[in-house]
């Protein structure tokens, strides 16, 4: 009987293409029409564990970066995502970055965006947080919705485009030295049967991992699949430690209102309807409705995000029966601005926290949002495996830095979508040749893997280890750091690993298994969530949105810690840390500064500059 | 305040029952709790077997369609509160049962795919920059690019549950954004599917699929005004030919 | 390698109308065709009766003013009212109009259209009286 089992097994189909592409979001969809474009020979694999119009990018609201006003200038976007990620992003990666953002967006909107525009007809900008002139081109407040349902609505045009939608791509495949990419192995969740498909280039385009918090603004799918699967491989996992908390989601649900809201002019109150953010750097107060670029509530998201943690701990914060919370007041702004460009803020403050935000102002606090880190890239999106790129939240090409600015990351998808397009269409054109014996032989490996967790025995359960896992996390890795609750969340990830070898799968159906793919996914989290407990732990210093409350570890250290976090894996062990070079090209790290402390000292080193 | 709330699933192991068969929970619930947050404690808590599509849980994303009291809802934006006595959860009507609440989308994505929904223009270059759309030309096509492919307006859709080769609300709706967008040239690649009986005149105007939209794409009214297209261009082409 | 899919088909009963309130009015909107259809038959009638001569003209008066024929008219007037309101409403969506910029508010849009009504029937009573 067991024997007919290991026949069944056995033969798994197996299929070749030229580009496999991992996630259908915004980085994926670009890339394949991109691949799609640059050779219309090649035959693109589109796999995805969700039909592409629900991936999480469909959830982003603000909108997207490019330099568009007369009076801006590249330079200018350059400095502020710079700046921004406190110094740790790679320049000549912003520079190229910023260099293509504006034609990306306007193919964009020849495929179809509908770009939100000024009464002439001409696309409209809006403010963003961290942005020095007004660059974030928006749709509604629904910008990620309409970025992605324009970008898989045009890859329906590509007939070489083919997708496999729900499926869960479970491992990659490798050469013998796992230096070169060879494809990877799916599993239909529909049949729940699994494949084997030979590609020449792989492109990860899995999202983020912000679901291993409790608190986040993320859709259930975002647990950090892909960048658990390249880390496996070898692959580092760079800047892991910067986990961005979006200042204003909403509390108990964690729910996104977008930045645009304090673009459009609102302002975040405490309990006693005072506009805090002056007393953090962000000062002096900015007229209601005379909202200024990098002042108050137009500060970037990690020194926002840290005023309502001191807040929080100087007692005003207001007690919601969700939780703390201040408030995000748009009431000044009146019905017709909002129903114009917040219409998705109104419909989710009434369905989620019953607040009609033309009469009272929305709660809300800090949610875990954005993985800045991730797979370590080339500037090319390509990691240190031949073959393999890595685009979007996954990936860490290096435009972040420690802290990310709204709407650069819309604007990510776009650009270097286009690049990783481009290039995995270029590798599958120089491919020499598969190994077959070696790609028989990990499937066969990875399918006795995957047979021994459905069949293992043990009383532990997934959903048990997932809430202990974003507790953990939410403790250790919050807003503000201390080597103590760092040490104690590494060493319960450790333990919770160990008992994810004890859980059991109680569904052993072959159609449509969640229980099976619940548990897969926080196998990854716990992994990716490792990764950043130990980045944190060894960063010895605050910068971005990693800050730390523990002696020594207070300010930035640029003497020791310009550099970033790169996270080994090693099985059953914690990983090992190591550091990379920043690349610096035209901006030499200096104090980050905002609102009138940021005029004073431009102003400052202007007249200096004249002397 | 946490109380106990009966919640009734259908439930359908294709592996091992012949049919779907109602299966009856209690789970605590608050103020706030919606029909997902349910879901999921469920699974995690008690069933791990109970199978469901989810992801944003804000209504955005489309996944979680089903009939929730017989009524196609997103589960997301269902809140027990509304339903103190009680509520009856089965799979997204006029799909076919794959397991519990998993329907077979893939008529839908094929609908989706055949209407041509992009921009059909060959003039269009991105070194020259943006085309110019005014807000008032976006107005016209606006409410119908809002669509989140959900299919609740399939599951209220009597046509579509008499005759499956009927091409459906959302998918004409879609259709008419692109006809309706300034920057499309493609309206005559569209119309052969939509002049079709299977296309806008498979519908009779039930109006069911506007009401339980949840992003008001209004696509009753986007088939039906579609019709007067469709009619218009009928009588154009019979003229031409003579 | 057989599947282990087997996908249910909830199959839709010839009732399938009766199952809601919104489906139930529709079904009614679509059924006030069938007293409507009466009428226009009668009226057919007429036009014949009133060709053939005074004779048949008067056969067929007596015949319109059969209680029971009047029962049926007066369901085909209420049925053609109702299909009336149903009809503007769905000419709100089907053909949207605008003035000046703003969509016309839907009741001022049945509101002219019943209006027209009233004032057509008016004329008609005052021609035919």
């Amino acid at each position: 009987m067991s024997h007919l089992f290991i026949y069944w097994r056995v033969t798994v189909q197996t299929i070749t293409t030229d580009v496999a592409i991992i996630g259908a979001g915004g980085a994926g969809l670009r890339s394949a029409i991109a691949a799609a474009e640059a050779n219309p020979d090649l035959e693109i694999a589109l796999i995805s564990k969700v039909y592409p119009m629900r991936s999480h990018t469909v959830a982003a609201e603000g909108g997207s970066a490019a330099v568009t006003q007369e009076h801006d200038t590249l330079e200018n976007h350059f400095n502020d995502t710079v700046g921004g990620g406190d110094w740790l992003c790679e320049q000549d990666v912003v520079e190229y970055f910023v260099e293509h953002a504006y034609r990306e967006m306007t193919q964009l909107e020849q495929w179809g965006c509908p770009w939100s525009r000024k009464a002439n007809g001409e696309i409209n900008v809006r403010r963003f947080g961290g942005m020095k002139v007004a660059r974030t081109w928006f749709a509604a407040d629904k910008s990620g919705f309409h970025i992605l349902h324009t970008l898989f609505q045009t890859s329906i045009k590509y007939k070489q485009i083919k997708r496999f939608d729900e499926f869960y791509v479970v491992d990659l495949l490798t050469s013998e030295d796992g230096k070169q990419i060879q494809g990877l192995v799916a599993l239909n969740m529909m049949e729940g049967e699994y494949i084997a498909i030979k590609a020449k280039s792989v492109v990860l385009a899995t999202g983020g991992a912000a679901r291993v918090f409790s608190f986040n603004t993320n859709g259930g799918i975002v647990t950090g699949d892909g960048m658990a699967m390249a880390y496996r491989h070898g692959v580092p996992l760079r800047d892991m430690e910067f986990l961005q908390y979006h200042p204003t989601g909403l509390p108990g649900t964690g729910i996104l209102i977008t930045e645009g809201c304090r673009g459009e002019g609102g302002v975040i109150t405490n309990k006693n309807g005072y506009r805090y953010l002056q007393d953090y750097g962000l000062g002096p107060e900015t007229p209601l409705g005379q909202p200024k670029n990098k002042y108050m509530e137009l500060g970037p998201r990690d020194k926002l995000s840290q005023a309502f943690w001191y807040e929080q701990q100087k007692g005003n914060t207001v007690k919601h029966p969700l939780g703390d919370v201040v408030y995000l007041d748009l009431r000044h702004l009146g019905a017709d601005y909002l129903n114009e460009r917040l219409p998705f803020i109104s419909e989710l403050a009434k369905a989620y926290v019953d607040v009609d935000p033309v009469k009272e102002p929305i709660p809300i606090r800090p949610t875990a949002h954005y993985t800045m880190g991730g797979i370590e890239t080339d500037r090319y999106n390509e990691t240190c495996i031949n073959g393999l790129f890595a685009v979007g939240e996954c990936s860490s090409v290096g435009l972040h830095g420690a802290n990310r600015l709204g709407s650069n990351s819309l604007a990510e998808l776009l650009v270097f979508g286009k690049q990783t397009g481009d290039g995995a269409a270029k590798r599958a054109a120089e491919f020499k040749e598969w190994d077959e014996k070696s790609i028989t032989k990990q499937v066969k490996t990875i399918e006795d893997r995957l047979s021994a967790l459905m069949n293992q025995e043990g009383d532990e359960d997934w959903s048990t280890i997932r809430h202990e896992m974003t507790d953990a996390m939410d403790k250790g890795c919050g807003i503000f750091r201390t080597e103590e609750l760092m040490v104690e969340a590494a060493d319960k990830l450790a333990e919770l690993k160990e008992r994810f070898k004890h859980i059991n799968i109680k569904d052993k159906g072959d159609v449509f298994n969640t229980d099976f793919l619940y548990a897969l996914e926080v196998g990854c989290s716990l992994d990716v969530a490792e990764s950043m407990v130990h980045s944190a732990l060894n960063r010895k210093e605050s910068r971005g949105a990693h800050q730390r409350l523990d002696e020594g570890c207070t300010e930035r250290d640029d003497v020791n810690y310009l550099k970033h976090s790169l996270a080994f894996y090693n099985e059953d062990k914690k990983p090992t840390i190591d550091y990379s070079e920043v690349t610096i090209t035209k901006s030499q790290p200096k104090q980050r500064l905002y609102g009138a402390a940021a005029e004073e000292a431009a102003a400052k080193e202007k007249a200096e500059g004249k002397e | 305040m946490s109380r106990i709330q009966k919640i009734d699933i259908m439930r359908y192991d294709p592996e091992k029952d012949a049919e779907p068969y109602m299966q009856h929970f209690e789970i605590p619930v608050n103020e706030t709790t919606s029909l997902l947050d349910a879901l999921v404690y469920i699974k995690d808590e008690q069933d791990k077997s109970l199978t469901f599509r989810w992801s944003c849980r804000m209504a955005i994303c489309g996944s979680c369609g089903m009939m929730v009291n017989n009524v196609p809802k997103l589960a997301c934006q269902t809140f027990l509160r509304d339903y103190p006595d009680g509520i009856t959860v089965e799979p997204l009507a006029n799909f076919d049962v794959e397991k519990d609440l998993i329907v077979d989308m893939t008529p839908f994505i094929e609908r989706l795919e055949a209407i041509k929904p992009y921009i059909i223009n060959d003039d269009l270059n991105p070194d020259d920059g943006p085309t110019i759309q005014t807000p008032a030309q976006m107005e016209k096509y606006q409410q119908y690019s809002a669509c989140i492919n959900c299919g609740l307006c399939y599951a209220a859709c009597p046509q579509f549950g008499l005759n499956k080769n009927f091409i459906g609300p959302a998918v004409i709706a879609l259709a008419r954004r692109y006809n309706l967008d300034t920057r499309d040239k493609g309206f005559q690649e569209r119309m052969g599917i939509l002049n079709s009986e299977d296309g806008v005149w498979g519908c009779t105007f039930v109006g069911y699929c506007s009401e339980v939209c949840p992003k008001g794409v209004d696509p009753a009214a986007g088939v039906n005004q579609t019709k007067v297209d469709s009619a218009q261009d009928y009588v154009i082409s019979m003229m031409k030919c003579q | 390698m057989t599947t282990k899919r087997k996908p249910y088909t909830h199959e839709m009963t010839r009732t399938w109308w009766m199952k809601k309130p919104f489906y139930r009015f529709y079904m009614v909107r679509e059924m006030t065709v069938l007293p409507l259809i009466l009428f226009t038959i009668f009226l057919t009638f007429g036009l014949g009766a009133l060709v053939k001569g005074p004779a048949s003209w008067q056969n067929w008066l007596d015949f319109m003013s059969n209680p029971i024929v009047i029962l049926i008219n007066i369901i085909a007037l209420l049925g053609s009212l109702f299909h009336a309101y149903t009809f503007f409403d769905m000419m709100t969506s089907v053909m949207p109009l605008k003035i000046k910029g703003k969509k016309l508010d839907n009741r001022l849009y049945t509101g002219a259209m019943w209006i027209a009504v009233i004032v057509i029937t008016v004329i008609c009573l005052a021609i035919a009286c």
